[in-house]
């Protein structure tokens, strides 16, 4: 197994990191944050350089690479805080659309001229048990109701992949975004912004149903595309992390109290070293999970639940470690730091924290208590 | 980046697990005569030595007039992971091995090499490392062990402490103070000092767990004639030696712990359906959590390991060495403490829950034994200085 980078994914992180750094510097980041909208060219850039075509098959005119490469553009664009559709567009919504049977969607997704996402979890929870917005048949089509939570660009993506429940089982549907109610406002970070939808009896064509409802295909294509989302949002995590821990010891290097570099003494320095070693397993299982997904291994659900969760735990400690040695500079809305925290914060909970997917490791690997059985 | 090896290293495999089926030593003449220590060479150990030296498996790495193939660290990578899964020890005498005969190829002389590394490399003989003193132990540049030149020889007095292996090695490859007027790291000395050379003494110095089983000693030496011939190196360059060879196969130190950390880690998962069976719902859930950390821990050792050699495989440093070493030896001690902590009630116990004594260590042995690792070989909280001012680039303090 080799896990680092070859020449040509070096490249390409590369290539992305100095392209987001001309497009998408700090200030777009600030102005965002201070309430303007993002400027109208960066998409558009963006899909002139086919980044939404990324790992979209040739056929459906995409440029074919995998998900490899689709997780280093994540992690760019989480160590960029960059506010764009192309993480809900490509991690969520696309690969959705893939492994549902959508992919008539997929080539006006490749072209840039269409956004999307996945409105999947309600009440703060992934998992597919938890799924009550319901999908009845009403004459040709369906009527949907229900309230959905963590949708990432929920009012400004083109369209949704609604997961509900009908009378024989799970069925997604692709749903219009001006047919929903969204709150999206509610999110941490406006350059990230998750909320909440609600569907108050949306009709829907027969032609908008992906897959057949119930059927296995359609429950092991949901897991499979939320096991790519999920190793998206931790790569993007894991690029916040990386940048909040940089700036950190920058930070300590510059800063001097008591006539030397506070990053010389040796009660900062282990806090440090804490939060690299946190970054560096982050950044090794989520190369790892997405490995086991660009070749289709076995193990991709375990490895994918344990990238997101080494992801949420190295938010958890870097987040706070680096808010805490930046000290009173970085508490204030004019450092940029928050930026980074805020981003960090929003990839935990998206998708399932660490928590949850600890939750999903045990199940996975028979973490449970053996059942008695009945003589 | 990708998953599996290449075709090369998978034919490699073949070779060598074919050789392996062929000629490992068996359970029976193992168990009949255990290693009793890190420098004790049983019989077989002997013979199983010198059948891989002859045959070019004892240190793949190197050419085939020391043991080896020159393979790559890849194909190294994999050769230890089979010895490992067949549960072969591919030495008793890791120190020897693994730093003292790689250390003398390049330090040593033709003479050295001769009578101290080839017969590491032929199972004739065992190496002990003398490096820790009761005064010298993070600080090691700061040890007192003098030896005098006098005439032909070199006059050695002094204590090492925490040297494993002594009571069996047949030579030490000790650091001594040759000149106490200099700066501390310039005035060191290597020498190969035979174990059965009067005034020396070797104390056992017994561990926190199964004291009857001793391999760190204390190591005393009064008035001991070395011959100057015996000098590794040039008089007064010994530091150069404390951080290892060159030779070493650096980079895949980290295996061996990432193996006994994903064995800990089954064991765990193993156990967790009777243990959490006998638990309350609130309890069963926090265990569930823990144990899932600890095999995302598991997992990240060696996707961690992984990373690094491919790293070194592209001509890279490896600051990794330090990473591995904190990050391994302390997210095992966390896992044989959430085994205490699963065994419950029995968590104070000697035994592992439902199994004898002898069968199993318990996992409150295994956790106070998981500390060698943690204080070993350069503490957690050396490895972070280094990660700190090498990796960080942080000031020194």
């Amino acid at each position: 197994m080799d896990l680092e980078l070859s020449d040509e994914e070096a490249a390409l992180r590369d290539n992305v990191r100095s392209v987001l750094a001309g497009i998408a510097p700090v200030s777009v980041v600030r102005a965002v944050y201070d309430g303007g909208a993002p400027p109208a060219d960066l998409w558009a850039q963006m899909v002139e350089l086919g980044w939404p075509a990324l790992a979209i098959s040739e056929r459906q005119g995409g440029l074919g690479l995998g998900f490899v490469e689709l997780a280093l553009v994540a992690e760019e664009l989480g160590r960029a805080v960059v506010p764009c559709p192309l993480l809900a567009t490509a991690t969520q919504f696309a690969p959705a659309l893939r492994e549902l049977g959508g992919t008539n969607y997929l080539p006006p997704v490749a072209a840039g001229t269409l956004t999307g996402t996945v409105a999947l979890a309600e009440r703060g929870s992934w998992n597919l048990d938890a799924v009550r917005t319901s999908a009845r048949r009403a004459g040709r089509g369906w009527v949907l109701d229900g309230h959905k939570t963590g949708v990432l660009d929920a009012d400004t993506a083109d369209e949704l992949v609604v997961v509900a429940s009908t009378e024989v089982g799970l069925a997604a549907f692709v749903v219009p975004q001006e047919a929903t109610v969204s709150t999206a406002s509610i999110g941490l970070d406006p350059t990230c912004p998750n909320g909440e939808i609600r569907l108050f009896g949306v009709e829907i064509d027969d032609d908008r149903l992906l897959g057949e409802p119930g059927s296995p295909q359609v429950e092991s294509g949901l897991r499979r595309s939320m096991e790519e989302a999920a190793v998206a949002m931790a790569a993007s995590t894991v690029g916040a992390c990386r940048k909040i821990f940089e700036a950190t010891v920058e930070y300590s290097k510059l800063r001097e109290q008591y006539g030397r570099p506070i990053g010389s003494f040796q009660a900062l320095k282990h806090r440090m070293v804490d939060m690299y070693l946190s970054v560096e397993r982050a950044t090794a299982l989520v190369y790892y999970a997405a490995l086991t997904i660009a070749e289709d291994a076995p193990n991709r659900s375990i490895a994918a639940a344990a990238a997101k969760a080494a992801a949420g735990d190295c938010q958890r400690l870097v987040a706070e470690e680096g808010l805490q040695l930046h000290g009173g500079i970085g508490y204030t809305w004019e450092h940029d730091l928050h930026f980074w925290l805020k981003r960090a914060k929003v990839g935990d909970v998206l998708f399932g924290n660490a928590i949850a997917q600890r939750a999903i490791l045990a199940g996975l690997l028979g973490i449970t208590a053996r059942q008695e059985v009945a003589a | 980046m990708r998953l599996g090896h290449g075709p090369d290293v998978e034919s490699f495999r073949n070779e060598f697990t074919s050789w392996l089926a062929q000629n490992a030593p068996t359970r029976a003449e193992m168990a009949a005569d255990p290693s009793r220590g890190s420098a004790h060479l049983p019989g077989w150990a002997r013979a199983w030595t010198r059948r891989m030296f002859d045959d070019g498996w004892l240190v793949p790495g190197w050419p085939a007039d020391r043991g080896g193939r020159n393979a790559g660290p890849i194909e190294t990578l994999v050769y230890l992971e089979e010895l490992a899964s067949a549960g072969i020890p591919r030495t008793t005498n890791p120190q020897g091995l693994g730093i003292v005969a790689p250390s003398l190829f390049d330090f040593g002389d033709d003479d050295q090499v001769r009578d101290y590394a080839m017969p590491i490399l032929r199972g004739e003989k065992a190496a002990c490392l003398g490096m820790s003193e009761p005064g010298a132990g993070s600080d090691l540049a700061a040890l007192s062990t003098r030896a005098v030149v006098d005439g032909d020889h070199f006059v050695v007095n002094g204590q090492k402490v925490w040297t494993s292996g002594a009571a069996y090695a047949d030579f030490c490859f000790l650091f001594c103070r040759t000149d106490p007027t200099v700066p501390k790291h310039q005035g060191i000395s290597v020498l190969l000092v035979d174990l059965a050379t009067p005034g020396i003494t070797v104390r056992p110095l017994p561990e926190i767990v199964h004291p009857d089983r001793a391999d760190l000693n204390e190591v005393f030496f009064d008035d001991v004639l070395v011959p100057r011939a015996n000098l590794v190196g040039e008089l007064n360059d010994g530091w150069r030696m404390a951080n290892g060879s060159l030779a070493h196969e650096r980079g895949l130190v980290w295996l061996r712990a990432v193996l006994e950390l994903e064995d800990d880690v089954q064991r765990l998962i193993k156990e967790a359906p009777d243990r959490l069976a006998d638990l309350g719902t609130i309890e069963s859930a926090v265990h569930a959590d823990q144990i899932a950390n600890a095999y995302v821990d598991a997992l990240a050792g060696r996707a961690l390991g992984y990373r690094g050699l491919a790293k070194l495989v592209r001509g890279g440093s490896a600051p990794e060495q330090a990473l591995m070493k904190a990050f391994c030896s302390e997210a095992r001690r966390s896992a044989c403490l959430v085994g205490v902590e699963l065994a419950a009630g029995h968590g104070a116990e000697l035994a592992a829950p439902g199994h004898r004594r002898e069968a199993e260590c318990s996992w409150a042995e295994l956790y106070l034994a998981s500390f060698g690792s943690t204080i070993s070989a350069g503490s957690s909280e050396i490895q972070r200085n280094i990660i700190a001012e090498k990796v960080l680039g942080l000031p020194r303090g």
